[in-house]
Parts: C-alpha cells; structure tokens; sequence
C-alpha cells in the first residue's frame, strides 16, 4: 500500500480533503480517526464509492465521519474496496456535509464533549412535551453517571446522533449536566503515601503546578512503574526527572528541579 | 539556584564536563582521558549542534562502552558531561540542566 498524503484533521477538515481528492480524481482509501472511532472513505477516479465507520456503512458513514473536528486522515492509493455502498456525487455530498457541519457546530457550543454526563431534570417549564422513540430510548439510560459516549455505545447510536438526541433533550429543558465538580473533586482526590520523599516532591510539585500535583505524581508514578514507597535512588531520580518534564513553565521546572534535587541530594 | 559544577562533579561517576560558549571552549576532563586533548573535535562538534537548525533537542546522550556523554544545550551555550555507566542518569541530566541554566543565566 502506498501511502500518498497524511494529516491533522484539526488543521484540514475532512470535506476540504474530499474536494482535493475529488479535483484530483484520485483512487484509493482514505482512513480517518477520531479518538477512539476510525472509518474509511474510498475514492475511485475522484468519486466516492464506499465508506465504513464502525458498523455504519455507505453515505451515512460518510456523514458520520464529516464533521469529526480533530483526528488523523491517511490516504492510501489505488486501495480499493470489492463493494459498492455510496451511489451519490461529490456535490450532494459536499452540499449535506456543510448542513451538517453547521448542525454540529451549533450543538458543540452548548455540548463541547461526547464525554460529558448528564442527569435528568426534575424542573420541567412546559406542560407537555412530545418524546420520540430515539429521545425516550436516550432518556432511559441517563442516570448522572454515564456519559453521552458510553450511552451511546449502549444503545447502538453513533455519538455524533447521541449528541444531537442531547441536545434536543437540553433544549427541551429535560436534562442537565452534571454537577462537574462531584466527578472532578473524586477524581482529584488521589491519596499519596506519606513518606519524606513524597511530601517534600507534592509540597515542591504543588508550588510549580498547583492542587494537580498529587494527580501527577500518582500518574506518572504508575506509568513508570516506580513505587512511592521505595527508597531506590534510580527511581526517585528518574521519577523527578519525568515529573519536571511535565511542568510548562520552564521558570517553574527550573525551580522544581532546584529545591527537589537539593533534597535528594541532602538525602543521599 | 544551586544547581553548580561542584554538584555535578559530585555525583558518583561523573569524570569531568565540557563547557563551549561563541569561540571558548574549557575542558576539565582527566589528563588520561581520550576527549582531554580533542578541543579541536570537540569545537567542531559544538559548532554543528548550536547551528541554527541542526539543535536535536536540550539533551543528547551519547552512550559509548564505557563512557556516557551528556550533552546540554541551551541558547550558544553547551555543556557536555562525561561520565561512567554507573553515573545516575537521571540526576546527572536534573543536576546538568540547573548547571546550564545558571551559566546561561550569569552571562
């Protein structure tokens, strides 16, 4: 397979790669990926024959993949797929792709993430509201701990028509989103070993990045697979290493590594 | 900041250090070392990574059999450290940093 061109998709939006593959009348795959989905869009002589995202297949996967605002694009010429699911011109396309991409935009300003989880609202204004079967299947899995994402894996709807059904149902007035801070303050509250060591490298870490520091070392602890409670040298040095390399500021680095390295050595 | 020489050449394993700034080099390195007497190679080499373009990033490492040289550079200054595999690497790159960035912060 021979790979042609490549890119953020944050930078180059998908309908605008289309168009150039399309101008070009190119032949082959193009693979997308969005966090955790990916698809693939094929070209044959700059038109679109065949899409898949998922389960999702034909125009719909297309759509699906459209209005992904960040990811990856790879293109892969003369790849091409043994069936035929998309029967309709790069104009249509195109043209349906810019409502969309309107539509999401509108809904991302008032539902910025797919991760976010909502609870439902007991204080409904209108006297009556007509439900959908979609919205009502929604509403059945909402109970404040599950997020749009995994609510939509649940009930088999992709997470751009999850994100629509919510955002129908917020400006209904049906739901809310949950109280951040309960799930941020849980997540937050990372329990540190007291030792020395470790609160010496929080109380340094805290003045150079802030109440995240405990976060960070539990983090970063784990991912090295370095034991807080061990009093090897190596690891407490490479540990402190790593930690540093994460502070932005390089001001605040520097003044990091200074007090904990002069710990350390005092130690040693 | 703490961050000195001394520091450096305090921790065990370390054989001695390079400082090269524009045109000056200082080499303090064992007399029996192979790199005490290559100022010239040594120049050469801190010419090609402060060019413009050519910076492979802050630190490079570059381990040999016996011998790990550490090099540290920042804006035209650079500080290589030369030490023995059994040097604890992470601090001597920690300790190495603080050095460049007092000497840079001194000129």
């Amino acid at each position: 397979m021979n790979q042609e061109i490549s890119g953020d998709l944050e930078n180059t939006r998908c309908p605008e790669i289309i168009k150039i593959l399309s101008l070009g009348k190119r032949t082959g795959r193009l693979i997308l990926s969005y966090g955790a989905e990916s698809g693939d869009i094929y070209f044959q002589d700059g038109k679109i024959i065949h899409a898949k995202c998922g389960l999702i297949e034909g125009t719909k996967a297309v759509y699906e993949m459209v209005v992904w605002p960040s990811g990856e694009y790879r293109f892969f010429v003369d790849d091409t797929p043994d069936i035929t699911t998309v029967d309709i011109s790069i104009e249509e396309i195109l043209a349906e792709t810019e409502n969309r991409i309107r539509q999401m935009d509108r809904i991302s300003s008032l539902i910025p993430s797919a991760n976010i989880v909502f609870v439902l609202d007991p204080d409904i204004k209108e006297k009556e509201i007509p439900i959908k079967s979609i919205q009502w299947r929604v509403i059945a899995k909402i109970n404040g701990t599950s997020s749009i994402a995994e609510i939509a894996q649940s009930i088999g709807l992709t997470e751009t028509d999850a994100m629509k059904v919510f955002y129908t149902l917020l400006k209904l007035g049906l739901i809310k989103e949950v109280e951040r801070s309960d799930s941020h303050k849980a997540k937050m509250s990372v329990k540190l070993p007291v030792t020395p060591f470790v609160t010496e490298l929080k109380n340094d870490l805290v003045k150079a990045i802030g109440p995240i520091a405990p976060h960070i070392i539990v983090e970063t602890a784990q991912e090295m697979g370095v034991d807080l409670l061990s009093d090897n040298m190596d690891q407490r040095a490479a540990l402190i290493e790593t930690i540093h390399s994460k502070i932005p500021d390089e001001r605040m680095a520097l003044d990091f590594l200074n007090t904990i390295t002069d710990w350390l050595k005092q130690g040693a | 900041m703490k961050g000195t020489i001394k520091d450096l050449l305090n921790i065990t394993g370390v054989q001695g250090y390079v400082i090269a700034s524009g045109r000056n080099i200082q080499i303090k390195l064992p007399s029996r070392h192979g790199l005490a007497n290559a100022k010239d190679r040594l120049m050469d080499l801190y010419k090609d990574l402060i060019e413009e373009g050519k910076k492979a990033g802050n630190t490079i490492e570059i381990c040999m059999e016996d011998t790990i040289i550490t090099i540290f550079l920042s804006s035209s200054t650079m500080l290589m450290v030369v030490s023995s595999c059994i040097a604890n690497m992470a601090l001597l790159r920690m300790t190495g940093k603080l050095v460049l960035a007092n000497i840079v912060k001194e000129k």
